[in-house]
């Protein structure tokens, strides 16, 4: 009755569904467990790490060795004035049997105080865990003012965490709906990445204790959490992706994560996986599937079934809601039985029984793989004007023809073959039917493609004066090899069929094959420097050097021949200073080309040029009064 | 036709010797040494390449430049054209003459490299 009304819920839940829903991408594999459990074994040496070591491995459920010897270590290293080694002390006492740690009213007022809002969130949690694991009362309504009173002081993650742990060990009766809505709040910071991990940006500690914290106080509730089924399985990815943890504290929250993720009230995430690899032949008939738990616990009490198998390349329907056998901790299904053709199919798996598994349906692409016969394989060499009658011989796999094939430029080389499924007898055209043709002296070959027509009979024709290119016109003796293969083949086909010599028209002396120098070292490229200038000899440049400055003499002769003088130099101080700054200018030009840049000679030019301006100014001015008095 | 050709010139150069003032031909002068300096520039690139242009362009635009601006002052000191330039006096155009040097100078000694 319940089973029915599942199942109604199913198809109803498949028709809403629609797209594909996410399944988990990461998980601990049995092998994960075993490492995980390993660093959780190490020595510790506080009562931190002995509290991570053992309440670690005991949510793994894995037993503690030497009970006794660690009880001790806790009694000798409990520090009572201290809260967090309580704490430590307290809860790591309770995964082991037989111990009990002593506690007194000093301890209890200890614990007691640091209920309140004025410490931090964690101290809180510790102090109410030890409380509640020693069994010491504890006022909820209390502990919730404080948790509420600092969740507004301490808004980070770890903070809040702690919130819902420590409001996990309180009294069911005591109003938790404030902290439980916490939940969902924390849900909003996660960060999605590429819709397949979502994580704190604190990292994959907070992470894992944030689910931890969440279903354990759903559970104490009885509330279901506000995360939707791809949230779980996003968070499965994030928190199981990492397969080596960096510390005792990593691994205790991916620890306490795995086992709050496979035994809580309302989410199981389903892991399902094949058991070796996903394909099924005569020989192997059985498709096997582990369906476990992400800590790699079988799932024993599901039903599973397979809701619909499609050919993957016909969509075809091969079966329909078929049920897995379990056998021995594994889910087979004999797939053979429903004689499928070799190929590829699509597989719907749907894990049902329990109402907290999520995830529980999975797509599975099953490869059904087969082998394959060559038949009827006919070989001939025809004659282009089909005067004379073909002759046809039967070769039969693996042996080889007795006599070679002579075919020159006026036949052709013929084969046909037909390629059938060893067990059904049914055609298969393979990805892979190729004709080599290896020349045994040279060491040439030559690859063609058989081509199936449309009754699926393979047919190959060599035309030697028309591919007489692809064998450089090299005549000899070739060995025919028929090469079969796919990926759905068991047993791939290497045949050599037969020894063919062919006689090809204009042929060259046959050149040794050489193979491509094509990873050889090149030529080392040699760097060119970019070439200087071509300059002038020094000879010719300095003869026009000393050239240029001849102008200047022809000057001076014809001044002096003119009569110009300086007869007229009055000297004033206007006028001395006047050529003084006008000479101080020009060598000012010099300086520029060889030591300045532009902005100094302007702030000198200017300075210089400045004087110069008012001297000559005041000369001119002089002059010109001068020579207007001589008019 | 040569005969007319060389016949002008000496007159040309008559007339120059004996009219032009002493001011205008020692402006002359100045303007032939200009001048030679700019072409041996210029033979002295097409001879041996335009390596370095830099350097070259910077010489010949100094002495084209010095040149129009020699002329320049030749054509407002000439009395002949005193009333074109009516609010110029010839200091007044030597000193625009110095001036313009100063910046020619400038730019020129910036391009030679």
């Amino acid at each position: 009755m319940d089973h029915s009304r599942l199942l109604g819920l199913w198809f109803f839940s498949l028709a809403l569904a629609g797209a594909q829903a996410l399944t988990p991408s990461h998980h601990l594999s049995l092998s994960d467990v075993a490492r995980l459990q390993s660093l959780l074994s190490q020595p510790f040496t506080d009562l931190e790490s002995a509290y991570y070591s053992v309440v670690g491995l005991t949510k793994l459920g894995a037993v503690i060795p030497d009970q006794n010897e660690v009880c001790h270590f806790l009694k000798s290293e409990l520090d009572p004035a201290s809260v967090d080694s309580l704490f430590f002390a307290v809860e790591t006492s309770q995964a082991i049997s037989g111990c009990e740690i002593p506690v007194s009213n000093e301890t209890r007022d200890i614990l007691l105080a640091a209920v309140s809002e004025d410490s931090t969130m964690g101290q809180i949690h510790r102090a109410v865990s030890a409380l509640g694991s020693l069994g010491l009362p504890l006022a909820s309504q209390e502990v919730i003012g404080a948790l509420t009173a600092r969740i507004e002081k301490e808004d980070n993650v770890m903070a809040i965490t702690s919130a819902l742990l420590a409001a996990s060990r309180l009294s069911q009766q005591a109003e938790l709906g404030g902290i439980l809505e916490e939940i969902e709040d924390l849900t909003a910071r996660l960060d999605d990445l590429g819709g397949m991990y979502l994580q704190f940006e604190e990292g994959l500690e907070a992470t894992a204790m944030f689910v931890t914290a969440a279903y354990s106080l759903s559970d104490h509730v009885g509330v279901e959490p506000p995360l939707k089924e791809d949230q779980v399985i996003q968070l499965v990815n994030s928190i199981f992706s990492k397969k080596s943890w960096d510390s005792l504290a990593e691994a205790f929250s991916v620890a306490s994560a795995a086992a709050a993720l496979s035994s809580n009230q309302f989410h199981v995430p389903v892991v399902v996986r094949t058991h070796g690899p996903a394909t099924v032949s005569h020989s192997q008939p059985t498709l096997q599937l582990l369906v476990t738990d992400v800590m790699s616990q079988p799932l024993t009490s599901a039903n599973v079934l397979v809701e619909s198998a499609n050919a993957a390349s016909s969509k075809s329907s091969i079966l329909s809601q078929a049920p897995f056998t379990l056998n021995d901790g594994i889910f087979e299904f004999n797939f053979m039985s429903s004689q499928p053709a070799s190929g590829y199919y699509q597989f719907t798996i749907a894990v049902t029984g329990d109402k907290r598994l999520v995830a529980n349906q999975v797509e599975l692409k099953v490869k059904v793989s087969t082998e394959v016969a060559v038949t009827n394989m006919d070989l001939s060499v025809v004659d282009k004007d089909q005067s004379i009658g073909t002759k046809t011989t039967r070769v039969d796999y693996p042996s080889k023809a007795k006599s070679s094939f002579v075919a020159d430029s006026h036949q052709y080389f013929a084969m046909a073959f037909q390629l059938v499924d060893v067990n059904t007898g049914v055609e298969l055209t393979p990805h892979q039917t190729f004709v080599r043709l290896h020349n045994q002296k040279t060491g040439q070959e030559v690859v063609f493609v058989a081509e199936p027509d449309s009754k699926n009979l393979y047919k190959f024709e060599l035309d030697t004066a028309e591919r007489k290119s692809e064998f450089d016109t090299i005549s000899g003796t070739y060995s025919l090899c028929l090469i079969v293969g796919d990926a759905t083949l068991e047993n791939p086909i290497l045949w050599n069929v037969a020894d063919v010599v062919l006689k090809f028209v204009d042929e060259e002396a046959p050149a040794t094959i050489q193979p491509k120098t094509l990873y050889v070292p090149k030529p080392e490229i040699q760097h060119l420097f970019r070439e200087p200038e071509k300059k002038p000899p020094t000879v010719v440049s300095n003869a026009f050097t000393a050239l240029v400055l001849f102008p200047f003499l022809l000057l001076l002769i014809l001044w002096f021949k003119l009569g110009a003088n300086i007869s007229n130099f009055r000297l004033s101080p206007s006028t001395v200073l006047f050529h003084v700054g006008h000479a101080a200018m020009l060598g000012l030009m010099y300086v520029y080309w060889t030591h300045l840049d532009m902005f100094q000679t302007l702030k000198y030019l200017a300075i210089i040029g400045g004087v110069t301006f008012l001297a000559g100014n005041r000369m001119l001015a002089q002059k010109a009064v001068k020579r207007l008095e001589k008019k | 036709m040569s005969n007319s050709v060389i016949s002008v010139i000496s007159r040309f150069l008559e007339e120059y010797t004996s009219t032009t003032p002493t001011k205008l031909k020692v402006v002359d002068s100045y303007l032939l040494y200009i001048l030679l300096t700019g072409a041996l520039q210029f033979l002295y690139c097409l001879l041996v390449g335009t390596f370095p242009f830099n350097s070259f362009l910077s010489g010949f635009i100094s002495c084209v430049g010095s040149f129009i601006l020699a002329v320049c002052l030749r054509i407002q000191i000439n009395p002949q054209n005193k009333g074109d330039f009516l609010s110029i006096s010839p200091e007044r155009a030597f000193a625009d003459f110095l001036f313009a040097h100063t910046v020619l100078h400038l730019v020129v000694m910036n391009f030679i490299g």
